[in-house]
């Protein structure tokens, strides 16, 4: 399995509107900071964290709605530089999305078949003539019916809306598909359905996913790999089924224990206070449990074995003082995870 | 120095208030109202008038709730739930809805019947509702220490007799440490804001404080953790748990079954407006009878990406302008007979406390053949 996407030391900050003074701007907030992973060919990346952290910033980046402040992403191979249209128009010819909010993602005043076709004027390289070839081929795959593509959205339940932008997004064939939590809005018969229709699309059309959802049920269902993210950091990264049975990061162990399921009885006392990242070091220090004097650096990437890696001091067993790389290079690794240049000091 | 342990992490689960240690319920006529029934609904039949003519919204729907306890309502969108709580609270405007028959006593005073006056004295204290979008039910222009704290001197001055109101100051405290409990993290910061200024979860979290704080003893939420984070989530049904220690009824409306197995003593499960299947929550999700149930079941996911595909039902919700003849589920259902497209089942007892409405369901057998 070869990487599609590179994502090395991926930093976006964002300028407080609040300014302090007059020509002095307000402190800026990192939505993603020092983010670093990989996606392969074929494979679902799953990437979980709660509200606010970071996890639609890094989907809008991958589709250059956002610039990185730092950073590289390098996809199949090449590395985009944002500034540059061609760049950002080889990323868009590659990459597609889909957003949670199936309402406000398609332009009401047009029909199902003119917000699919936009998308093949956009790509330019389809030739007229192969329009309802090509809006034939992928309706059908993801499921929607002709009648549908006279209607407007508004006519149209929610799973067939987001089915729609499936259906948009991958008119023209694409190597990754973002979901931006692409089922939240639907009901769960519906999710199931949709859930489904992902699943088969990606082994016939050879995609890869990044997968991006707060439900860890969802989840766990759809991705090969899993990366947890905390106020705009990634914890801890490894195959999914390893991180949901042994989770590591304190944060990952609260998050997972807190699922609910149909089979699980009873509650788990939730923590005392709302999450508050710190300003410095670790930022799951100020909730977390276990948290120590050493929590006030910035943790290094552990390797746990078979690509299993958990940005925490608790299994760093290097002394405090021990400086240069701790992991092997990211290709003994088998190219799992970047491993970001940490300073410890 | 690993955090939970999984060991210690069932341990607590089985020891979490309420869930485990069910009190056996007694067997009691619903009819006998005041003996523990808080809430009784019967046929209860609403439509909504426009312009393109008359939609069914609730049919025949009938519902009861007792003291302390947890009902769920369960359904996709579009079955009814929202209605069925608007309803209940005489919150449905007059056009378009109109209620074409059935009651809804509320300690023993039909809420149908009673006067705007009236039915104010009961909303707050004796029935309130938490909504899905919280930008509705909050006050744009006033901050959130006023607007809970409205909350809490209704509930004092309707106590018997009257409590003495708190001064500024334990009010103030009261709701720091009330926020606190729903996660709020500087829930001094939180009371000078105004909605617009906060979160959605936030908001959420202060609509549900307000309903919290006046004790009512019939609440009703609607959704009311979509969209939460699973701490956040875990943190409100546990709050909603120790509400019906104290003696409150919870109607809890939800379309995610993993809630509703949470925290539900019972649930009913709705569909195009009318009652399918009804019973103890952990035989109901076990052991569905209805096909319906089994597929909102089966929709759960579960297992990882290896996991075979999830069974569901082909096609789309009803559409209520629109429905079918006979058992309005039958289109989307797979165990579909002729009978099931002609005349439509009634909700019947199949055996004790377990209501169905299927006819593929068979009441000798006691199960789904």
């Amino acid at each position: 399995m070869g990487d599609l996407v590179e994502v090395e030391n991926l930093t976006v900050a964002f300028r407080s509107k609040r300014r302090e003074g007059l020509f002095r701007s307000g402190p800026s907030l990192k939505a993603l900071d020092d983010v670093s992973l990989t996606i392969g060919e074929n494979e679902t990346f799953g990437l979980t964290g709660e509200t606010g952290s970071g996890k639609s910033t890094l989907a809008k980046v991958l589709v250059a709605l956002y610039k990185p402040t730092s950073g590289t992403v390098r996809f199949l191979g090449r590395e985009i530089d944002y500034k540059n249209r061609k760049d950002i128009a080889f990323l868009r010819q590659n990459v597609g999305i889909v957003f949670q909010d199936p309402v406000r993602s398609l332009n009401p005043s047009l029909t199902v078949k003119e917000v699919i076709t936009e998308a093949l004027i956009a790509a330019k390289s389809i030739p007229k003539k192969d329009y309802d070839e090509r809006i034939n081929f992928i309706t059908k795959l993801v499921g929607v019916t002709k009648d549908l593509l006279p209607r407007r959205p508004r006519e149209l339940s929610g799973g067939q809306r987001q089915r729609i932008s499936l259906a948009r997004a991958l008119v023209v064939p694409k190597k990754l598909l973002v979901l931006d939590e692409p089922t939240s809005a639907l009901d769960v018969s519906i999710q199931a359905q949709v859930l489904n229709t992902l699943k088969r699309l990606k082994s016939e059309l050879n995609m890869s996913y990044l997968f991006i959802t707060h439900d860890i049920n969802v989840i766990k269902y759809v991705s090969h790999r899993l990366g947890v993210l905390f106020y705009g950091r990634l914890v801890e990264v490894g195959d999914t089924r390893t991180v949901d049975t042994e989770p590591k990061h304190p944060y990952t162990q609260s998050l997972i224990s807190h699922v609910l399921t149909l089979k699980k009885v009873g509650l788990q006392e939730a923590v005392v206070s709302e999450h508050r990242p710190a300003p410095s070091g670790c930022r799951y220090r100020i909730v977390c449990p276990a948290a120590f004097e050493r929590c006030a650096a910035v943790p290094r990437w552990v390797n746990l074995g078979s690509g299993h890696l958990v940005s925490c001091f608790l299994y760093d067993h290097s002394s405090k003082k021990e400086n240069g790389a701790l992991l092997p290079t990211t290709a003994a690794m088998g190219g799992d995870l970047r491993v970001p240049p940490h300073d410890p000091s | 120095m690993v955090v939970d342990n999984p060991g210690e992490t069932d341990a607590r689960q089985t020891l979490a208030p309420g869930i485990s240690s069910r009190p056996p319920e007694a067997a009691r006529p619903p009819e006998e109202s005041g003996n523990g029934t808080v809430l009784d609904i019967k046929d209860l039949t609403i439509d909504f008038v426009s312009v393109d003519g008359r939609v069914r919204i609730l049919n025949g729907v009938s519902l009861n709730a007792k003291k302390g306890e947890v009902v769920g309502i369960v359904g996709e969108s579009g079955s009814g739930k929202t209605t069925l709580g608007l309803a209940i609270l005489g919150l449905l405007d007059s056009p378009p809805a109109d209620i074409v028959s059935g009651t809804a006593f509320f300690e023993g005073k039909d809420l149908l019947k009673l006067k705007p006056a009236e039915l104010e004295k009961v909303h707050g204290t004796g029935i309130n509702m938490v909504f899905q979008e919280p930008l509705d039910s909050l006050n744009p222009v006033y901050t959130v220490e006023t607007q809970i704290g409205e909350a809490l001197k209704v509930q004092r001055k309707r106590q018997d007799p009257p409590a003495a109101q708190e001064t500024e100051g334990e009010t103030k405290n009261l709701i720091t440490d009330l926020l606190r409990n729903l996660c709020i993290d500087k829930p001094e910061e939180v009371l000078e804001r105004y909605p617009h200024e906060l979160s959605g979860g936030m908001r959420q979290r202060v609509a549900i404080s307000i309903s919290i704080i006046e004790k009512p003893r019939l609440m009703i939420s609607d959704e009311p953790t979509t969209g939460l984070d699973a701490y956040v989530q875990n943190r409100i049904l546990g709050m909603f748990s120790a509400q019906r220690k104290a003696g409150e009824t919870l109607l809890y409306i939800t379309h995610d079954l993993t809630i509703a197995s949470q925290i539900c003593d019972r649930i009913y499960i709705m569909y195009a407006g009318r009652v399918m299947e009804a019973g103890e929550t952990r035989g109901v999700l076990q052991e569905p009878l209805h096909p319906y149930t089994s597929t909102l079941v089966a929709s759960v996911p579960q297992g990882f990406e290896d996991a075979p595909p999830l069974s569901v039902q082909l096609g789309e919700p009803p559409d209520l302008r629109n429905l079918p003849h006979g058992c309005k589920f039958n289109p989307r259902c797979p165990y579909a007979k002729d009978v099931c497209k002609e005349t439509e089942p009634k909700l019947e007892e199949i055996f004790s406390r377990r209501y169905a409405a299927c006819w593929r369901v068979d009441k000798e057998l006691g199960r789904f053949s």
